[in-house]
C-alpha cells in the first residue's frame, strides 16, 4: 500500500461517524485534562481505559491518542496563564509564556501556542507518514552510548536557560540530577538516598516535584501580588490577535521546533522533554538580542510548542512501527490494544492497516478539532486572569493534589509536594530556575543508566563514544557548543 | 471432661455463624490491590478475574492500582487497609518470594501476613537472540557461550528480576557465564536485541513473539516444563543443551488475602477464582497476553511461594557471593 | 540596598546539600573506576559538583548588593497545612470534608477580611470537585468520613 492508498484508506476508517465522535471525545477530553495542574493524559488514559473494552479496537486507539496530544495543547494554557505546567516539557512554555500574560498578552501568548501546536503537528504527521521506516531504523541504531552521548549534548545545551546567572542554571541541573539518583540503581540494584521508604525505591515521583516546584511555589508567592496582576479590562478578539510582527515571528521558530520534534520524538525515552527544552536552547542562540527570552519573547513559546507537538505525533512511529513504547503512557496505549487482541509490533502496519492509517488520519482530523475548539476558548481561558487570585488558588492547590494523587495514589507523594512546594518557594524568592532543576530530574537518570551501560557493554572501553558513529557526532557537537559558549563569553569580555 | 451449657451454645453458635458468615459476605465492595498501573499486564489479568468475579459474588469488585517497587507496594497498601475482611490482592512472584530479601523494611512476612487464595495464571519465559545470531538452537548458543565465557551478553529488566534471576540460574545450570546488562523496560531489552547491542534476554513469550514473525528475533527455548501454548514450537529448555530435568522457571501471578482473611471466605474466593479459570473465554484472554491459566488450592500456591522462594533464594545466593 | 542574602544563603544551602550527598553516597555506596562506574560514582561526583557551585554562588555574592527578599510564613505555612490536610486527610475524611477544610486553611493569608466568602468559596471548590474528580473522571476517592 502506498502512502496515498494508505491515507485514503485512512479517511475511510477515521471518518466513520463513531470514530469521528470518539475521536472528538479524546482532543477535548485531553485540552482539560492537560488544563488541570498535574493530571496528565497518563492518568486519564487509565480512567478511559474500561470504555475501550465496548468499542471497536481502532476507534479506542484513536480517542485515547486523541486525549496524548490533546493533552499537549491544553498542558500550554496553565502554563501561560499561571506558570503551572502539567508536564515537564510545557515546563519550557512557562519561561516566556507567563511574562507574556503579565504583560497582559495572554491571549496572543495562548494563540501562538496553538498555532504552533498546530503547526508542529501537522508538519509531524507528515514527517510520520513519509519517513517513519527511516525512523524506526533510527530508533534500534541507538544504542546506549548513542543516548548517553546525545542525553549529555542536551544538557549542555540547555542548562543556561531561563537563569539570571549561568552558574546558578548549572548548580539547578546538577540538582535535579541528584534527586533523579534518588531510589534503585538500575544498574546495581543498590538503594540510593531511599531511607528504607519503599515509596521512594522507584525514584521521586516525577509530577509531585514538577507540582511542588511550580504550582505550590507560584501560589505562596502570588497570594499577596495577586491582586495587583495586570489583567486586560475586556477580552475581545482583537486583544487576543496577535499583532503583524507576532505573526512573523511564529513560523521560523515553529519550523526549528518541528524538526527537532520529529527527530527526538521518534527515540524510545524521554524525546519529547529533550526537543522542547533544546528548541527554546536554539531560539535563544539564534536570536538577535536574545536578552529578550524569559521575558515574554514569542519565539520562546513557539518553538518548544511546535517541537513538544510534533514529538507526540513521531512518538507513535516506534510504538507502531516496532511495537516498542516509547514511554508509559504508549505502553498504556499498547495494553489497550492487546485488550482487543491486536498484538502490537513490527507487522502491525500489515496485519492490520486499519489501525495504523486510520490513527495517522484521526491525528489530521484532531488536530484541526484542537485548533476550531482552542481558538474559541481562548477567550474564556483568558478571562479567568480576572478571577481575583484568592478565588483562585485554593481550587489550585486542591487539583493539584487530586493530580498528584491520581499517578500512583500515593499519601506519600501528598508529603513529597509538601516539601518540594517549599523548596520551590525559596528557589523562587532566590531566582533558581525550576525548570533547569525538572531538566535535570528527567535527563540526568538517563544519562547515567545510559553510560554506565554503555561502559558495560563496551567492557569498560570509554572509545565507544568515539567509535560508534552517531555516539561520535554528539560528542563533536557537546564539545563544539562548548567551545562557542566559551569563545562567545570571552568575546563579550574583550570588545 | 465437663462440657458445660455455655460451651455447647457457643460451639453450636460457632458452627452455625460460620457458613453464615460465608453466606452473608460480601456485605459491601471488594477491594483488589493490585501493585501496578492500569493498564499494564498484571492489572490486566487482574481485571480478567475481577470483572467475573463482581458479578458471582453480587458486589462490586474494584481494582485499586498501587503501583510501585515491583509490586511490593500494592501488597503494602493490601495489609494497610486490610480491616474490614473486604480487602484483597494479586500479586506476581516476585513480592512474594524475593523481595522480601531484595526490599529493606519490606514492611510484612509473606509466611505470616499473607493467606494465598488461589493461583491465577503462569506464564514462562524465553530465551530470545537476534534473528541473525550465530547459534540456531539452545546448544548452539551454549557452545558459543563456551567458547569465549563472558563474551555474551544479555539484558533483564533490573537486579533481581525474573529475567535476571532466569538468566543466571540458567548460566549455573549451563555451566557459561554471561555479561549482565540491566535496563528498565522490556521494550529496552527487545530494542538493544533488535539493534545488536546486547546478544540475548529472557523475556515473555508475548513480548518476543511479534519480533519473531516480523524476523528481527528468534526464541531458541522455553523455561517451562511443557511446551507452551502460544509458542508451541519453541522446545523446552529443561533436558537440553546439558541442562536438569528439573529445570523450570516460571512467572505467576496469584490472587491473596491479608491473613487476618476468615477461612470461609478464602475457601468461597478460592471456589470461585477456580471456576472462573474453567471457563474457556477466561482462557483465550490469558493466553492471548501471554499467561497460561493455573487454578488450584490454596495450600498448592503455599506450596508454590515456598518452591520459589528456596530457588531463587539459592539463586540469589550465588550471585551474592560473586 | 542590602547584601546579596538571597544568593549567599541559595549558594551555602546548596553547597551543604552537595556536602551531604557526596558524604552520604560516598559512605554507604561503591564508587567503582571510570571504568566500571559503581553506584556511588554519581551521587558523589554531582554532589562534589554542587559544593562547588554553591560556594561559587555564595562567594561572590558576599561582596554584592541586592534587593531584599521577604519569606512570607503565614503565606507559605496555610499553603503547606493545607496541602497535608487535603492530601493526607481524604482518605480517612473523604474528599468532601478534607477540601472544605483544606480550603479554609489555604484562604487565610488571603488580603481580603471577611469569613462568609471563604466558607462559599469552600463549598463551591468542594463541588467542583466533587463533579469534576468524583462524578467526571470517576477517581476512585471516599466522598465522605469513614468511621471505624
Amino acid at each position: 500500500m502506498t502512502a496515498w492508498e494508505g491515507i485514503a484508506y485512512g479517511f475511510g476508517v477515521a471518518l466513520q461517524p463513531d470514530v469521528l465522535i470518539y475521536c472528538l471525545l479524546g482532543v477535548t477530553l485531553g485540552t482539560f485534562i492537560g488544563v488541570l495542574p498535574g493530571i496528565g493524559a497518563m492518568a486519564a488514559i487509565s480512567l478511559l481505559l474500561p470504555i475501550t473494552f465496548y468499542i471497536s479496537p481502532e476507534a479506542a486507539l484513536i480517542m485515547l491518542a486523541g486525549v496524548y496530544y490533546g493533552a499537549q495543547y491544553g498542558g500550554a494554557v496553565a502554563s501561560i496563564l499561571l506558570r503551572l505546567p502539567g508536564t515537564p516539557q510545557s515546563a519550557v512554555t512557562t519561561l516566556d509564556g507567563y511574562p507574556m500574560a503579565q504583560q497582559g498578552r495572554a491571549g496572543v501568548a495562548l494563540f501562538v501556542s496553538m498555532a504552533s501546536s498546530f503547526i508542529g503537528s501537522i508538519l509531524g504527521i507528515i514527517v510520520l507518514v513519509v519517513l517513519a521506516g527511516w525512523l524506526s531504523r533510527a530508533a534500534t541504531a541507538f544504542g546506549a552510548a548513542d543516548y548517553a552521548a546525545m542525553m549529555i549534548l542536551g544538557l549542555v545545551a540547555a542548562s543556561t536557560i531561563g537563569s539570571d546567572r549561568p552558574v546558578k542554571g548549572f548548580a539547578m541541573v546538577v540538582l535535579g540530577m541528584i534527586l533523579g539518583c534518588v531510589g534503585t540503581d538500575v544498574n546495581s540494584g543498590a538503594q540510593r538516598f531511599t531511607f528504607a521508604r519503599t515509596e521512594l525505591l522507584d525514584g521521586i515521583n516525577l509530577v509531585a516535584l514538577a507540582m511542588g516546584l511550580f504550582g505550590v511555589a507560584e501560589v505562596i508567592g502570588n497570594i499577596r501580588n495577586a491582586e495587583r496582576q495586570a489583567a486586560p479590562e475586556r477580552v475581545g478578539f482583537r486583544q487576543m490577535m496577535p499583532t503583524r510582527d507576532d505573526l512573523r515571528r511564529i513560523p521560523f521558530p515553529a519550523l526549528r521546533g518541528t524538526a527537532l520534534g520529529s527527530f527526538f520524538g521518534a527515540l524510545p525515552g524521554t524525546g519529547s522533554t529533550l526537543s522542547s527544552f533544546l528548541s527554546y536552547a536554539m531560539e535563544r542562540r539564534v536570536a538577535r538580542r536574545p536578552e529578550r527570552f524569559g521575558k515574554g519573547a514569542i519565539e520562546g513559546v513557539a518553538g518548544p510548542e511546535a517541537a513538544n507537538n510534533a514529538a507526540s505525533i513521531t512518538a507513535f512511529v516506534p510504538t507502531l512501527t516496532l511495537g516498542i513504547p516509547g514511554d508509559p503512557i504508549m505502553a498504556l496505549m499498547l495494553g489497550a490494544l492487546v485488550i482487543h487482541g491486536v498484538q502490537p509490533g513490527p507487522m502491525m502496519l500489515e496485519a492490520r492497516p486499519e489501525m495504523f492509517w486510520g490513527l495517522v488520519v484521526s491525528f489530521g482530523i484532531g488536530n484541526l478539532l484542537l485548533l476550531i475548539l482552542n481558538m474559541p476558548l481562548i477567550g474564556i481561558w483568558v478571562s479567568m486572569l480576572r478571577i481575583p487570585f484568592r478565588y483562585l488558588y485554593p481550587a489550585i492547590l486542591i487539583f493539584v493534589c487530586l493530580g498528584v494523587y491520581s499517578v500512583r495514589g500515593s499519601s506519600f507523594d501528598m508529603g513529597v509536594v509538601a516539601v518540594v512546594g517549599i523548596a520551590g518557594y525559596l528557589m523562587a524568592l532566590a531566582r533558581f530556575s525550576p525548570a533547569l532543576l525538572l531538566l535535570g530530574f528527567v535527563l540526568g537518570p538517563l544519562i547515567e543508566t545510559n553510560l554506565r551501560r554503555a561502559m558495560l557493554i563496551s567492557r569498560g572501553d570509554p572509545m565507544v563514544f568515539l567509535e560508534r558513529p552517531i555516539a561520535c557526532g554528539f560528542t563533536i557537537a557537546t564539545c563544539l557548543l562548548i567551545l562557542l559558549s566559551i569563545w562567545q563569553v570571552w568575546r563579550r569580555r574583550h570588545g | 471432661m465437663k462440657i458445660t451449657r455455655r460451651a455447647v451454645i457457643a460451639l453450636t453458635a460457632a458452627a452455625i455463624a460460620m457458613p453464615a458468615f460465608a453466606q452473608e459476605w460480601p456485605s459491601e465492595p471488594v477491594h483488589v490491590y493490585v501493585g501496578f498501573p492500569a493498564g499494564s499486564s498484571p492489572d490486566l489479568l487482574a481485571r480478567i478475574i475481577t470483572e467475573p468475579l463482581a458479578e458471582r459474588l453480587g458486589q462490586p469488585v474494584v481494582v485499586e492500582n498501587k503501583p510501585g517497587a515491583g509490586g511490593v507496594i500494592g501488597v503494602q497498601q493490601m495489609l494497610a487497609n486490610a480491616e474490614g475482611g473486604h480487602v484483597f490482592g494479586t500479586s506476581i512472584n516476585g513480592p512474594l518470594t524475593t523481595s522480601p530479601r531484595l526490599v529493606p523494611d519490606i514492611g510484612y512476612d509473606v509466611a505470616t501476613d499473607i493467606a494465598p487464595v488461589a493461583l491465577i495464571a503462569t506464564s514462562p519465559l524465553v530465551l530470545a537472540v537476534n534473528a541473525k545470531n550465530e547459534a540456531g538452537d539452545l546448544q548452539g548458543f551454549v557452545d558459543l557461550a563456551k567458547a569465549e565465557p563472558g563474551a555474551l551478553s544479555y539484558g533483564s529488566v533490573g537486579q533481581g528480576s525474573g529475567a535476571h534471576l532466569t538468566a543466571e540460574l540458567f548460566d549455573a545450570d549451563a555451566g557459561i557465564e554471561m555479561l549482565h546488562v540491566p535496563f528498565t523496560s522490556y521494550a529496552e531489552v527487545t530494542t538493544s536485541i533488535i539493534g545488536g547491542e546486547i546478544d540475548a534476554g529472557f523475556m515473555a513469550p508475548s513480548a518476543a513473539l511479534p519480533h519473531v514473525e516480523a524476523g528481527t528475533m528468534k526464541m531458541l527455548g522455553v523455561t517451562s516444563a511443557e511446551p507452551f501454548a502460544q509458542i508451541p514450537d519453541v522446545p523446552v529448555m529443561a533436558g537440553n543443551a546439558g541442562l536438569p530435568e528439573t529445570f523450570r522457571a516460571e512467572l505467576w501471578n496469584g490472587f491473596i488475602a491479608p491473613a487476618s482473611t476468615d477461612p470461609a471466605v478464602i475457601e468461597r474466593l478460592n471456589t470461585e477464582i477456580n471456576e472462573i479459570l474453567q471457563d474457556e473465554a477466561v482462557q483465550q484472554k490469558l493466553l492471548d497476553m501471554g499467561w497460561q491459566a493455573a487454578g488450584g488450592t490454596a495450600d498448592d500456591m503455599k506450596n508454590r511461594i515456598a518452591e520459589d522462594t528456596t530457588m531463587w533464594g539459592a539463586v540469589l545466593d550465588r550471585i551474592e557471593a560473586q | 540596598m542590602q547584601r546579596d542574602w538571597a544568593d549567599i544563603w541559595g549558594g551555602a544551602v546548596l553547597a551543604l546539600v552537595g556536602a551531604g550527598v557526596a558524604l552520604h553516597a560516598g559512605l554507604r555506596l561503591d564508587f567503582g573506576t571510570l571504568r566500571a562506574m559503581g553506584p556511588g560514582f554519581f551521587p558523589v561526583t554531582l554532589g562534589v559538583l554542587l559544593l562547588l557551585m554553591g560556594a561559587g554562588i555564595a562567594l561572590p555574592a558576599l561582596k554584592r548588593g541586592a534587593e531584599p527578599v521577604i519569606f512570607r510564613w503565614l503565606d507559605a505555612g496555610a499553603v503547606i497545612a493545607a496541602i497535608l490536610i487535603f492530601g493526607l486527610g481524604m482518605g480517612r475524611l473523604g474528599v468532601a470534608l478534607a477540601c472544605f477544610l483544606a480550603v479554609i486553611v489555604a484562604s487565610v493569608p488571603a488580603p481580603h477580611g471577611g469569613w462568609l466568602w471563604r466558607v462559599l468559596l469552600a463549598v463551591a471548590v468542594t463541588l467542583l470537585v466533587w463533579v469534576v474528580f468524583i462524578l467526571g473522571l470517576r477517581m476512585g476517592l471516599p466522598v465522605w468520613p469513614r468511621f471505624g
